[in-house]
């Protein structure tokens, strides 16, 4: 016989000092069918919509349609072994999960039950998983950057606390990497992430998971995990029950990340689901609030004024803004972008990272294609150093697409045109970066620096990325005092930038790569 | 499909309206649990659910074993239902119909469940209470279960208010188990 966590005699001994033993007055009804959880019932007179029911063997339900002779509810978790003529009751509860930094370096299911075998979650609070987002009072405006630690995206399409940034792009073109990367990035960076791994693979998750161990992410990292073995109504709610851990931070004047990894998936167990309880299908078989789903979870993620969180925390804390950034991700086939999902979820949020298969397939990782991923508000909440130098990125990166079209035809070019299409091969290149290896403020402006200064221009092409580790590893011992005044003031004021040119001729002059 | 008290719905309601127009609520109530009783018979179960029996057969036979207990509006109701094929939904019609027919009393029936026999003025008292709960006439019907093991459950409606030793065992397992 096995012995579980929850069997410590202090923890039965406090339940049963805890339990009350009044009588109590229950809606009750039957259940009528179950089919592929989804359990019609009879009675239930004063349920309500998305209200939690009870049914036997300590299973829990959803209410979701509310009917003149029956009420459609989906079960959370496995739905065996209930059978018609089974009672139901009502709890006159919406469904809550555990909130708080307990959950932090946790993995967790989509009712914040632990998963990974490390005991008891212990947290102290609970909270509904659907909330109203904040309103237009509340809020500020994006200001702060998340610094993704990748350079295409930092300098490219910026990203900003309070944001939603979605991630799109065919399978197998690094979504999921970007994401994984933002995270390592936030390390010393006070902020709270959150993935949110919805019908994707256990193995899959497990891998996440365990890079994210060994980059040192987990530390700061709530992991929610619906796999494509859970259950569809799991698979639902899980972005909200990330998204409520996640509010916890933004409500107290924290900043927290979220990366709903994703979301076309939430949209076909959401699907699933209607079908089951025979809501009318719309375009591509979604019903007709598919576009609500993702709206209202959005919307969730801002950035909040200092009067919302003095007057969340009853003052306790003061001129203090907290924001949770989302990063979704939507997966396309075969690069449509203009299909139900995709087309709902670019319009909802406040920008996108496309991911492309031939760019992947040609080597450049991240896939990012420059041309048509943008960031709506993450302008304005770019660091300053990386704004100033990373502006010409973009107009090269867009210079070079328009003019590798047209040298394609034509045999002899001009020196000017050539030496465009140079510095476009060079600055596709020096994009390239590898998985978990994010980079830190200075060093992409010392990359950046080079790059606008022409320090590349006699570097081989195939060259590039070995010239910038050996100048980054060049920078960090010998002009670190430099390095760390970037890194801290975020900004290239006065001398330094003079100094760091005259650092990247001292290390053109006396160092090969 | 549609659920069957749905589909019993607009037949109850008719019958409910017209027996309240005519003042016969009272006769329906008695035409309508007659029929059911007959046809829950398990002959007459077997004889409406044979494919090979004609409707007029069918209308005939019914109407026959009912004799005059049904007047001429009841007999029109089974003529109704055997040509629409929906015979075997006679009984949630008529549980509909009393439904209606209670909340137009402003009655609520009440099942009292206790381990043992409640005595009358216990029941009087329950009774009292319930009546200021919900603010209707309730019509207690008092059934021993030994199964309890202590205390009453009362179901009114969809709601059970469980006030038995059982119950909070339940209670008590599930806070234990979670």
């Amino acid at each position: 016989m096995q012995l579980s966590t929850s069997e410590i005699s202090e923890l039965i001994k406090s339940r049963l000092e805890n339990f009350s033993t009044s009588a109590e007055a229950r809606t009750q009804g039957t259940v009528i069918s179950v089919t592929d959880g989804i359990v019609r019932i009879h009675g239930l007179s004063n349920v309500m919509a998305g209200e939690m029911i009870e049914f036997p063997g300590n299973t829990f339900g959803l209410a979701l349609n509310l009917e003149r002779d029956s009420v459609g509810a989906v079960v959370l978790g496995d739905y065996e072994h209930i059978t018609e003529g089974d009672t139901v009751k009502c709890t006159g509860r919406i469904l809550e999960v555990p909130v708080g930094p307990e959950l932090i370096g946790r993995v967790v299911n989509a009712l914040g039950q632990p998963i990974d075998g490390k005991g008891p979650v212990n947290a102290k609070m609970t909270d509904k998983i659907e909330k109203v987002a904040p309103g237009v009072i509340a809020r500020k405006s994006v200001s702060q950057p998340v610094q993704t630690g990748l350079k295409s995206v930092d300098s490219m399409v910026p990203v900003g606390r309070g944001q939603r940034e979605l991630i799109i792009g065919d399978r197998q073109t690094g979504k999921t990497a970007v994401a994984v990367d933002a995270i390592i990035n936030q390390k010393g960076q006070n902020m709270t992430c959150i993935y949110v791994a919805i019908g994707q693979k256990a193995s899959t998750v497990a891998n996440v998971v365990r890079k994210l161990e060994e980059n040192g992410a987990l530390a700061y990292t709530i992991v929610v995990a619906a796999t494509a073995s859970d259950s569809a109504a799991l698979q639902f709610l899980a972005p909200y029950a990330g998204c409520t851990m996640g509010e916890y931070f933004r409500d107290r004047g924290e900043d927290a990340l979220i990366v709903y990894d994703d979301l076309t998936k939430q949209a076909i167990a959401y699907r699933q689901i209607s079908l089951l309880l025979r809501r009318p299908p719309g375009r591509e078989a979604y019903p007709g609030d598919v576009f609500y789903i993702h709206s209202r979870l959005l919307e969730r993620a801002a950035r909040v004024n200092e009067d919302y969180v003095e007057k969340f925390t009853n003052g306790a804390v003061k001129g203090k803004t907290g924001s949770l950034t989302a990063l979704p991700v939507i997966e396309t086939a075969a690069g449509d972008v203009s299909a139900f999902v995709p087309t709902n979820v670019i319009s909802i949020t406040d920008g996108q990272i496309f991911l492309e298969t031939d760019l992947f397939n040609a080597g450049i990782r991240p896939a990012i294609n420059a041309g048509i991923s943008v960031s709506r508000v993450g302008g304005a909440a770019q660091t300053k150093v990386i704004k100033k130098l990373g502006g010409g990125v973009r107009l090269a990166l867009a210079q070079y697409r328009e003019l590798a079209a047209f040298a394609q035809f034509a045999s002899d070019l001009d020196e000017a045109t050539r030496k465009q299409l140079d510095r476009g091969r060079m600055f596709t290149e020096l994009m390239k970066q590898a998985q978990y290896a994010p980079l830190s403020v200075s060093k992409m402006a010392i990359t950046l620096l080079a790059a606008n200064k022409g320090y590349f221009d006699d570097v081989p092409t195939n060259k590039v990325l070995a010239f910038e580790s050996a100048l980054h590893g060049f920078m960090g011992s010998k002009y670190a005092k430099l390095m760390d005044g970037i890194e801290s003031s975020k900004d290239l004021a006065g001398d330094n930038e003079k100094a760091v040119e005259a650092a990247i001729q001292d290390f053109k002059a006396t160092n090969a790569y | 499909m549609a659920e069957i008290s749905t589909i019993a719905r607009p037949y109850a309601v008719a019958a409910y309206k017209l027996g309240k127009e005519q003042k016969s609520l009272a006769k329906w109530s008695e035409m309508l649990s007659f029929a059911t009783a007959v046809s829950n018979d398990a002959q007459m179960q077997a004889y409406i659910q044979d494919p090979k029996v004609v409707a007029s057969d069918l209308e005939n036979t019914f109407l026959k074993v009912c004799g005059d207990k049904l007047n001429e509006q009841g007999q029109n109701l089974i003529k109704v239902l055997v040509e629409y094929n929906r015979m075997s939904i006679l009984p949630a019609i008529t549980s509909a119909f009393e439904e209606l027919k209670a909340l137009d009393e402003g009655t609520l029936d009440a099942q009292i469940i206790a381990a043992s026999k409640p005595s009358a003025a216990e029941t009087k008292d329950i009774v009292k209470r319930l009546e200021a709960k919900f603010g209707k006439k309730i019509e207690a019907s008092v059934t021993v279960d030994a199964e309890l093991i202590g205390g009453i459950k009362i179901i009114v409606g969809d709601t059970v208010i469980d006030a038995s030793v059982k119950g909070q065992l339940q209670n008590l397992a599930y806070t234990l188990s979670a």
